[in-house]
């Protein structure tokens, strides 16, 4: 495993020597800061119609955490979708164009401690991706206050989501992972696997349109549907086994396409 | 220590090896030559494992390169063609990934980067980013690499490819001093460094191996009653067109080195 050590820190050397991280840092603060005021907003324009009428059983009923935190953990969700693809392109991609990959596959390494190194480089990016939009919750706690005089904000919630977009984000990383692993070119990588991973996420629009067998189908293969019972704060076995199964399948996959190279 | 036999690679329809057998003895210097495409680094790739041979064995340490590839690449230490560095890592940053790779005992990492950039004359650009450095010294931070543990078994591809003339002596006498304790196989088309550095000679043309002697036993061969001495390299550049081209220096074939064939005839 010291090999795999090796490689992960290398990786995230990488990753904050070069501006790409950064850049998906920075993408994911700013858009979930805008998602952030904008259901804030919503949810201050909710309250202020309600409140002349007959509102005040209804407001008391109403749930912060689901209006905003919910809200702005399931927009952040396309976006881990979008720049997973180019925080994993280079994984490996990168090593075969510059021909590192020669040193590593030459080096008393085992296939799997390259792609394990890898991926926990790439999941370490991947939450403090998500990390800095677990800032935005916290924001809100120090701001408001519940009805009862309590925290405002469901931590388990809020937990629980934080989960789901880090399982998300796991499972994104491992299809990235592979994907990189198939091709030497880094902007195919990200290309190929923002599609794959777009349409996993999207799949879910069948779900509306159809029905019978076409609509389950639809919806046990979306990566967005398995995000919403986290969102609500629920932990279901089917969704941690619909992301795992993603990472499981993406590593051993990346592990064979990288033992494949010592075969041909 | 190294056991090469029937070796045969083939890329689709292209034969890039061709049934290729030889023994390298523990401590011996062997200088791989032959023009290019000739298939020295295919067999150098296959001998670390990289990629594996179509048919035959390769045997580095009394290890099967492909049946226990971990056994093998613990022993070698290997300069591919090109320098496989990182070009956003400063060098030492990329001798302490190359440690980890190599699993080298931590307490020992540092002045084993220092033993080996002193080799590699890298000490003065350790903490520049690679990706600045001039294509010389990027060689000799591979160099490096390959030297990192003290491997038994040195593998170099061209490893003096992009060096000035003083680097290139360097590198020279640094081949010299490992010799003996290590085993070295290193390929050029430079024939004075073969003649200078390797105690013995591999030459192989179009994938088949040619000769493979001590440089006294080539002169014996194909220069039969001719004196000659190591610092004249001219008897190498005719002994390896005699080899190379069918026929002699008349048939000239493209891939052939006219050159210093004709160079040789018109010294002589």
């Amino acid at each position: 495993m010291r090999g795999a050590l090796a490689i992960a820190k290398k990786e995230l050397n990488v990753y904050f020597t070069t501006p790409i991280a950064y850049v998906a840092f920075m993408v994911m603060a700013f858009f979930a800061a805008q998602f952030f005021t904008g259901s804030v907003e919503a949810y201050r324009n909710f309250v202020t119609r309600m409140s002349p009428y007959e509102g005040q059983q209804m407001l008391e009923q109403l749930n912060l955490t689901d209006v905003v935190v919910s809200r702005l953990f399931a927009s952040v969700g396309v976006f881990i979708v979008i720049s997973a693809p180019f925080l994993s392109m280079r994984l490996v991609a990168e090593e075969k164009r510059a021909r590192t990959f020669e040193l590593l596959m030459t080096s008393p390494v085992r296939p799997f401690e390259i792609v394990a190194g890898k991926y926990l480089a790439a999941l370490v990016v991947m939450a403090v991706s998500i990390a800095i939009v677990a800032a935005f919750p916290v924001i809100l706690s120090l701001f408001a206050r519940g009805a009862k005089g309590g925290s405002a904000v469901e931590w388990q919630t809020v937990g629980t989501g934080l989960l789901g977009l880090f399982l998300l984000g796991a499972m994104c990383m491992a299809v990235g992972l592979f994907v990189s692993s198939l091709t030497e070119s880094v902007i195919v990588a990200a290309l190929v696997s923002l599609i794959v991973l777009l349409a996993l996420w999207v799949v879910t629009i069948f779900a509306v349109a159809g029905e019978g067998p076409l609509r389950d189908l639809a919806r046990g293969m979306s990566s967005s549907e398995h995000l919403m019972a986290f969102l609500q704060g629920r932990i279901e076995l089917k969704d941690v086994v619909y992301y795992l199964s993603f990472v499981a399948l993406g590593l051993w996959l990346t592990d064979r396409a990288i033992e494949g190279h010592r075969w041909a | 220590m190294i056991e090469v036999s029937h070796l045969t690679k083939r890329y689709r329809d292209r034969v890039a090896v061709d049934d290729l057998s030889f023994t390298v003895q523990k401590g011996e210097v062997i200088g791989f030559l032959g023009p290019n495409g000739a298939g020295k680094s295919t067999t150098m790739r296959v001998l670390t494992g990289f990629i594996p041979a179509t048919s035959g064995t390769a045997k580095v340490a009394g290890f099967d390169v492909f049946e226990e590839p971990l056994e093998v690449k613990r022993r070698v230490g290997y300069l591919p063609e090109y320098p496989p560095v990182y070009a956003d890592m400063t060098p030492r940053a990329y001798l302490a990934f190359c440690a980890g790779l190599k699993k080298l005992p931590r307490p020992g990492v540092k002045a084993e980067i220092d033993r080996v950039a002193q080799l590699a004359r890298i000490e003065d650009v350790l903490d520049r980013v690679t990706g600045n450095l001039s294509k010389g010294f990027r060689q000799r931070v591979g160099l490096a690499q390959a030297l990192l543990g003290d491997p038994e078994v040195l593998i170099l591809d061209e490893p003096t490819v992009g060096l000035d003339p003083l680097q290139i002596r360097e590198v020279r006498e640094l081949v010299k001093t490992l010799a003996g304790k290590h085993t070295l196989i290193l390929s050029t088309h430079i024939l004075s460094e073969v003649a200078m550095t390797c105690q013995k000679v591999l030459v192989i043309h179009e994938g088949k191996l040619v000769d493979f002697d001590t440089l006294d036993g080539l002169i014996a061969k194909h220069l039969p009653g001719r004196r000659v001495t190591l610092d004249d390299i001219a008897f190498l550049e005719e002994i390896y067109s005699k080899l190379v081209l069918p026929g002699g220096l008349q048939a000239a074939s493209p891939v052939a080195p006219t050159s210093a064939a004709s160079a040789a005839t018109g010294g002589r």
